[in-house]
């Protein structure tokens, strides 16, 4: 660790710029300690190194040196001196702007506003339509039910059962109600082909006549069949049996297939 | 005291310093131009001395004055006159630009027609006064030992510290210390005996 008296030793050279810089970067770090001695002798020793200007021999730099520096300072002293362009002020107040910038946001959000309002009114609109329709279909049933009960349990209703063994084994029978119309229904019916239906026929005494197509409809996933008839002929009188066949889907105007299912009237 | 002896101009010259400078920091172009005119001379001698080229130097004296011009606030008056401050500030670019110079290795010998010729001084007072200095300042590196004189001349216009120095000298690097430390001292004793 070098004392005050070795570095001063160093200052001059310092001053030159002629230390190696290890020792500049000791004398550097004491300096910056704040030793107030080296501190002095170092701004000494810059004056002393100053003088060495002095020296190197005087001489002119040519006048084309002194005419471009000139031209250039001249030119960048214009362009300072030059008043700033200030833009027109506008006419409109800068309140007006602002005014106007809240109004376009205001109106914007209202657009976007209306538009989410109105898909919102449409999309309960449609939920208020489907509930509607569930609750119609809902009353349908309901009044199917009901009537599909007051047959069952009508005591002038008269069972249709098939007359011997079924060789299909479809577990049907039938209530036929003049005022209230046919019940057909069983369990354990097995669905029928793919794109196919069980049809009813009501097959009429003449047999001339042919038979009298009606109701179309599928057993449930648990086999269960119902089907109601809610405008059967007016008479029993003049049917001789039902019969269910299977038809394509839509049904058939004339039975295409053996009947699965038969049961005598009268 | 030491550092009023080392003071490069006369009171008056620093007085007419100041006041241009003041006038430059309002950008006086006239103010500018007669600190040109005042101090050109000797910093182009202390550039050339060191580039050792006539363009190059002029190139550099070019940025060291329009540096003035543009950033002429940079100057504190209160530190000292402007003279020390200019040659400063000439001296490091031209050194700058001799380092850059020496890594691309692209230095050129000048021809011996382009330097310049030493010029006398349109202020004759003023120039007196500065050629007192020079003067005064030449004859007391003439008294130093030739090692010395050499030396101090590497350090200062080729920038090469004690260990380049003693290289290019093929001398101990103590002895080369000795020799900067001892002439430059000499120089600060010639300086006070002198004012």
């Amino acid at each position: 660790m070098k004392n005050c008296d070795q570095f001063r030793e160093l200052i001059e050279a310092y001053a030159l710029g002629a230390l190696d810089p290890e020792e500049r970067s000791q004398l550097e770090a004491h300096l910056e300690t704040g030793c107030p001695d080296c501190a002095k002798a170092v701004e000494e020793a810059r004056w002393l190194v100053c003088q060495l200007a002095y020296t190197a021999p005087e001489a002119a730099p040519s006048d084309m040196l002194k005419g471009r520096l000139m031209q250039t300072v001249r030119a960048e002293a214009q362009s300072q001196a030059k008043p700033r362009v200030i833009p027109a002020k506008s006419v409109i107040p800068s309140w007006l702007w602002v005014g106007v910038a809240a109004l376009l946001v205001f109106s914007i959000y209202s657009a976007w506003n209306a538009r989410r309002l109105h898909d919102e009114i449409l999309q309960a609109n449609n939920r208020a339509a489907t509930l509607e329709g569930e609750r119609r279909k809902i009353e349908q049933q309901l009044a199917l039910e009901k009537r599909k009960a007051m047959i069952l349990m009508d005591p002038s209703s008269v069972k249709i059962s098939p007359a011997g063994h079924d060789a299909q084994g479809l577990s049907l029978e039938a209530k036929w109600n003049s005022q209230l119309g046919v019940v057909v229904m069983g369990e354990r019916i097995p669905m029928p082909a793919e794109h196919h239906v069980l049809q009813l026929w009501f097959i009429p005494k003449d047999p001339k006549a042919k038979p009298m197509p009606s109701m179309m409809s599928w057993p449930d996933a648990n086999g269960k069949f119902v089907m109601l008839v809610s405008n059967p002929p007016e008479s029993m009188d003049n049917t001789k049996a039902l019969a269910i066949t299977e038809e394509p889907e839509g049904g058939s105007a004339w039975p295409t297939s053996t009947p699965r299912w038969v049961a005598g009237v009268s | 005291m030491f550092l009023a002896a080392f003071t490069s101009s006369s009171p008056r010259e620093v007085s007419l310093d100041a006041t241009l400078l003041s006038r430059l920091l309002q950008k006086d172009v006239s103010a500018f131009e007669q600190l040109y005119d005042r101090h050109s001379r000797l910093v182009y001698g202390l550039v050339l001395r060191i580039l050792q080229q006539a363009s190059t130097s002029e190139e550099v004296v070019q940025d060291v004055f329009l540096q003035l011009w543009r950033n002429a606030d940079q100057y504190d008056s209160s530190r000292g006159p402007f003279v020390p401050w200019l040659c400063t500030m000439a001296r490091n670019r031209a050194l700058d630009h001799l380092r850059l110079k020496s890594e691309r290795q692209r230095r050129r010998e000048d021809q011996p027609d382009e330097l310049p010729s030493v010029v006398v001084a349109p202020d004759y007072e003023k120039a007196l006064d500065e050629k007192r200095r020079a003067e005064r300042v030449r004859a007391l590196m003439a008294s130093l030992t030739p090692q010395q004189k050499k030396a101090i001349e590497l350090a200062y216009f080729e920038g090469l510290s004690h260990s380049e120095i003693a290289a290019t000298l093929k001398k101990p690097l103590g002895t080369v210390k000795s020799w900067i430390r001892n002439g430059l001292l000499r120089l600060k004793e010639g300086l006070q005996a002198t004012t």
